[in-house]
């Protein structure tokens, strides 16, 4: 759980690296940097699920491409460049569906619970591929980027490569932080009792749907913090979003890098994404390598790229 | 209705699973103060029964009063709330934590530990306070860092019921709480019981006849999901349809 000395530094000298990245100057590495630290919001996100409370997700994408999509909109049917504005209502309406599917799923248990927020994030699948008025399958471009202007003077402009990147880096530390005070609240700790032994949890006089369903929550709207910030990178968004591919492979980004640590799904999304990147030159089939690299960790390091970091004793 | 002296209540409490009865129109009281034991042979719905009093199984018919509300319905999350506590006859514990983590699960669910995300320190200071005692109170003070899977088969008893005592209930339903411990450990656990009872009420389900005559003040004899017989433990003791059903069994 705790990160030994070393790991925090590298951690910190992770996060220094990351903010000075911008001084390069090298376009390629800063996109690549913004999208990776994106899903490292988007797999700590999930990681509170599954690492924490036990609920193994695939449908954890559908947030993700919730706000995404209601960036899309509100830009292109409203107008709305305030990311005061947008931000906000992004993140609440992921939150609004995690609440409505989170509160449907919950009622399933194991298996079944997986089933049904698969099914979720399908159904969000093909009503996006299939609506022409939503984009359809194709997708559609964001017309603009969020930017903040007060009284005429632009504050902040989304849109500009550098202040758009720095925005990720700020929103991924926050959520860093955040999570890690949530877990080692009173909260989080209930949510790893509920992971180990729900129905003795519930003898104890815990409502354990009610704190499954906040973390469901929580997990959801961080995942659309994420969607709106990759919405915002790209400036484009399609229906892939939602997809059960885009779900796996968080879930897969989790495992990687080790659940139930925060630092461990940031690993993991780092790892995948220079293997992305570096197998796509290799080989046609880099696909394979990541399957590959993603069964080692898991029979080989079972606490993931995070027990590589972890104190001996802990 | 429940008067004063009764702090549970069934009434004709049935529960089937397909075509067996587990528990077959039950009606029981239990006195505030008492301990009230259920004996009786194996299959006999014993367990059945106490699942039905901590909400973990529905009733198919019939009712349960706590102190003289209907909660038959009630969830265990609830009934633990209004002041039951349970115990298992095998432990059911957090095997992945430490046994101050598991009892500091236990204190901190009762309303008084407020603030969920972020709490004050004193708040806090009350919680770990409490399961420090019921760690002590169970002997478990050296064990406080141990992993509660890596404990003895004797000493996870002793933290199953330390996370029932920390939750601070009024009733308690203790499932075979000397099954399988060694004589000084059943020893321990009984004196554990007997200072407990001496503020609280038990529905004690255990095997051990010495120790159901030497603890209980009421004994209710159940065979095959009935009340074969409820009385003082003398009368339960001279009684010939309980010999013949049950205590005379053992003595073969």
């Amino acid at each position: 759980m705790s990160l030994s000395r070393r790991g925090q530094a590298g951690l910190a000298a992770g996060a220094v690296a990351l903010a000075l990245l911008p001084l390069l100057g090298d376009r390629f590495w800063l996109q690549f940097a913004g999208k990776a630290m994106i899903t490292c919001i988007f797999a700590m996100s999930l990681d509170l699920l599954v690492g924490y409370a036990g609920l193994v997700s695939l449908g954890h994408a559908a947030f993700f491409g919730l706000a995404a999509f209601l960036l899309a909109g509100l830009t292109n049917q409203f107008g709305l460049l305030n990311p005061a504005a947008t931000l906000p209502l992004c993140l609440g309406g992921a939150a609004l569906a995690a609440l409505l599917i989170g509160w449907l799923s919950l009622r399933a248990t194991g298996v079944y619970f997986v089933m049904v927020t698969l099914a979720f994030t399908q159904m969000l699948f093909y009503l996006f591929s299939e609506a022409p008025g939503l984009g359809g399958s194709d997708g559609i471009y964001v017309a603009e980027r969020p930017r903040l202007v007060v009284f005429g003077r632009t504050l902040l402009d989304l849109g500009d490569r550098i202040p758009a990147y720095l925005a990720i880096w700020t929103a991924l530390a926050l959520v860093f932080f955040f999570l890690y005070r949530v877990v080692r609240a009173p909260f989080g700790r209930v949510l790893v009792g509920i992971r180990v032994n729900e129905p003795r949890m519930r003898t104890l006089g815990y409502p354990t749907r009610r704190y499954k369903l906040a973390a469901f929550i929580i997990g959801g709207t961080l995942a659309g913090l994420a969607g709106y910030l990759d919405a915002t990178l790209y400036g484009f968004v399609n229906p892939a979003l939602f997809g059960w591919r885009q779900s796996g492979l968080v879930l897969v980004t989790v495992l990687l890098g080790g659940k139930g640590t925060l630092y461990g799904p940031m690993l993991g999304a780092f790892l995948l994404s220079l293997l992305e990147h570096f197998g796509e030159r290799v080989t046609p089939h880099w696909n394979a390598l990541i399957g590959a690299v993603v069964m080692a960790v898991v029979l080989f390091l079972p606490g993931g790229l995070a027990g590589l970091l972890r104190e001996k004793h802990g | 209705m429940a008067d004063a002296g009764a702090l549970l209540e069934t009434e004709a409490l049935t529960r089937r699973f397909g075509g067996l009865t587990a528990v077959d129109g039950v009606s029981l009281r239990f006195e505030r103060g008492r301990v009230h034991a259920i004996i009786g042979p194996n299959g006999a719905g014993k367990s059945t029964l106490l699942n039905l009093l901590s909400g973990e199984l529905r009733a198919t018919s019939g009712r349960v009063r706590f102190r003289g509300a209907d909660v038959t319905r009630a969830p265990p999350d609830r009934l633990s709330q209004m002041g039951i506590g349970r115990s298992y006859q095998t432990a059911n514990i957090f095997p992945e934590l430490t046994c101050a983590e598991c009892l500091w699960l236990a204190a901190q669910s009762r309303p008084r530990a407020s603030g969920i995300f972020f709490r004050a320190p004193r708040v806090e200071a009350q919680v770990v306070d409490s399961a420090e005692q019921a760690l002590r109170a169970c002997g478990l003070a050296e064990r406080r860092l141990s992993l509660a899977g890596e404990l003895s088969y004797g000493e996870q008893r002793q933290l199953e019921i330390a996370m029932m005592l920390a939750t601070d209930p009024e009733l308690l339903l203790v499932d075979e709480p000397l099954a399988g411990l060694g004589h000084r450990e059943a020893e321990t656990v009984l004196a554990l019981l007997r200072d407990v009872a001496r503020e609280r009420t038990l529905v004690l389900i255990e095997h051990d006849m010495d120790a159901v005559f030497s603890i209980a003040g009421t004994v209710t004899v159940m065979v095959n999901g009935r009340v074969l017989e409820t009385g003082a433990p003398q009368s339960i003791r001279q009684s010939a349809r309980v010999r013949e059903a049950y205590l005379g069994e053992e003595e073969t």
